[in-house]
């Protein structure tokens, strides 16, 4: 027995040194792409799929962290060269002084038919608005991120008085449990969570914080920093022509089965679930208007001192 | 320490084993609790007793369990880890064992250098990730950093206290013999302390895998802590339970090549 367990552990240990290096491919310049593994980056995943990368010279190295939250810190840091990030955090970043670009759009809400985030409750609970939640809790992922800044503006927007109301941290993939135990009075979800939710029964949907607070919300953007832009101005330039692209065959597909396989292919996520789900359609450029509006937010929940100089903020690429 | 309280357990453990018949019966009582435990699990999914898309049967997880196997994913993912939690406790257990020896046996060394220690000591693994990203990267820099901070703790201390310890009668009666100072470390302090060494080395060997899934939650892209992660967002619980079957098993089976190891290379272990 003993011995077993001995030759077991050297078989691992032979598993470990294992090579886990790909082949690189020749004569394409890398670079490295932060991601969440969500919907969001289907146009880049896209992109990579169909060759427009590979077509202006470039190869994508992408890295999914799960929450985004190595995103922005490895960005500065320069183990990445763009990260997919949302707007609140890349404003946040802008205002301690970190030097970030946004040079592409990523994901936005324009049709409420399409938008399947929502506020949750259960059903019995008798919760329909922001002024039934004063005194009770509300899940979100993240303080102080998107997130928790719309349903902040939620609560506010539907009579509430969003200091009154307890903002508990809770990632996604359990905010449903936490809901149907009591342990919150509301949730903020996400897609797949909030469609597999909502099928159950017991659960009602009494918002849609983005498309309720403000239609159009640009959420989601690439970033890069300042130092990169100046250094490699071409590899910027042909990553959103291609990511361009990306996004057009992304939009062009949206009932297409090859686009959900392509999203099952890097979220892991069964095929059978995606197609619970709309899918929304992706901006191909980031409005600055709608990012002036969500900035406007964040002063008042107090993210931000004082307005930022956008123009240095939204490359004019992204535009 | 805790080292110290694991240490005694497996003495217990060898010791029973060995002592008489009811060691075999004893053990299928552990395998018994384990079984109802989990046809209990069964039970309340399958009868939806608990209503969760995070409580799979484990009749589920184990055909999961299975399926990961054919498909491979799983074994680097395991290998990925076990290289990074290797490494950052290779990296630990050298410089935990020479830093515990000479501060234990140097004054002046031991006044400059255990301030700090102590001050990073309590400090907890994940608290320091978020800043360390700035400077190591998300990649194997950061995870094998960590991992050999966190190895480094158990290892040096029981270093350190372990040659506090030494019979004093031992290192005048090399003095007498005029032995070098470095031939007194190699040869009489350093044998003296495996056992010590060993408690920590333990201690360090179940906590570097810890550390090395707790990094790979929070950032990068391969290894189990991944995996986890990337499960349960893509909503395929059994795939998660599943690796955390695979995670339990290599735990288990690292102990007990430790303890192998252990009584091979250290026989005079507990007898000193």
């Amino acid at each position: 027995m003993r011995k077993a367990l001995v030759w077991l552990g050297l078989a691992m240990m032979g598993l470990v040194a294992l090579p886990a290096a790909p082949a690189p491919a020749a004569d394409l310049e890398k670079v490295r792409i932060s991601i969440i593994p969500i919907g969001d980056v289907a146009p880049l995943f896209a992109a990579v799929q169909n060759g427009y990368f590979r077509e202006v010279g470039l190869e994508i190295d992408t890295t999914p962290s799960a929450g985004g939250a190595a995103g922005i810190p490895g960005l500065v840091g320069g183990s990445f060269d763009i990260a997919y990030g949302n707007v609140v955090s890349a404003l946040l970043a802008a205002q301690q002084g970190l030097d970030v670009k946004v040079i592409a759009a990523g994901t936005n809400v324009t049709d409420p038919k399409l938008d399947a985030t929502g506020i949750f409750a259960k059903s019995d609970s008798g919760i329909k608005s922001g002024k039934d939640l004063e005194g009770k809790s509300i899940a979100v992922n993240t303080r102080n991120n998107v997130i928790w800044l719309y349903a902040r503006a939620w609560v506010k927007a539907t009579g509430g008085d969003p200091e009154r109301v307890t903002f508990k941290e809770v990632p996604f993939p359990q905010m449903e449990d936490a809901l149907r135990q009591s342990r919150v009075d509301a949730a903020f979800m996400v897609p797949p969570f909030s469609i597999v939710a909502a099928q159950k029964g017991g659960l009602s949907k009494v918002g849609m914080p983005y498309s309720d607070v403000q239609p159009g919300v640009d959420v989601g953007q690439y970033i890069t920093t300042g130092k990169l832009l100046a250094a490699r101005p071409d590899t910027v330039k042909k990553f959103v022509a291609a990511l361009r692209k990306g996004i057009e065959w992304y939009n062009a597909n949206l009932t297409n089965e090859a686009l959900l396989t392509l999203i099952s292919g890097y979220t892991k996520a069964d095929v059978a679930l995606l197609k619970l789900a709309p899918v929304p359609t992706a901006p191909v450029r980031s409005d600055i208007s709608q990012i002036r509006k969500t900035m406007q937010l964040m002063i008042e929940s107090k993210l931000l001192p004082a307005p930022l100089d956008l123009d240095k903020i939204v490359d004019p690429l992204a535009r | 320490m805790s080292a110290m309280d694991g240490l005694a357990g497996v003495r217990e453990k060898r010791s029973s084993r060995r002592s008489g018949p009811n060691g075999m019966d004893r053990r299928a009582y552990g395998f018994l609790l384990l079984a109802v435990l989990l046809s209990f699990w069964e039970l309340s999914s399958r009868a939806g007793w608990i209503v969760s898309a995070y409580w799979p049967p484990v009749s589920h997880i184990f055909a999961a369990a299975i399926a990961q196997l054919a498909g491979g994913e799983i074994l680097l993912a395991l290998a990925s880890t076990l290289r990074r939690a290797a490494i950052g406790y290779i990296a630990a257990s050298v410089a935990g064992i020479v830093l515990g020896i000479v501060l234990a046996r140097n004054r002046v060394l031991r006044y400059g250098l255990l301030p700090l220690i102590e001050i990073v000591r309590p400090m907890p693994t994940p608290a320091v990730i978020p800043p360390l990203i700035l400077f190591l990267g998300v990649d194997d820099a950061l995870k094998i950093f960590i991992v050999a901070l966190a190895s480094f703790f158990p290892i040096f201390s029981n270093t350190f206290t372990g040659v506090a310890a030494i019979d004093d009668t031992l290192i005048q009666t090399a003095r007498t013999f005029r032995t070098s100072t470095v031939r007194l470390l190699a040869r009489v302090v350093f044998p003296a302390t495996l056992p010590a060494i060993a408690a920590g080395l333990r201690t360090a060997t179940s906590l570097c895998l810890v550390v090395a899934v707790l990094s790979e939650m929070i950032a990068g892209s391969s290894g189990i802590g991944y995996y986890l992660v990337e499960t349960q967002y893509a909503m395929r619980p059994d795939l998660m339970y599943a690796a955390v079957l695979y995670l339990a098993a290599t735990g288990y089976a690292l102990n007990r090549i430790f303890l192998a190891l252990e009584a091979r290379m250290v026989p005079w272990m507990g007898r000193s």
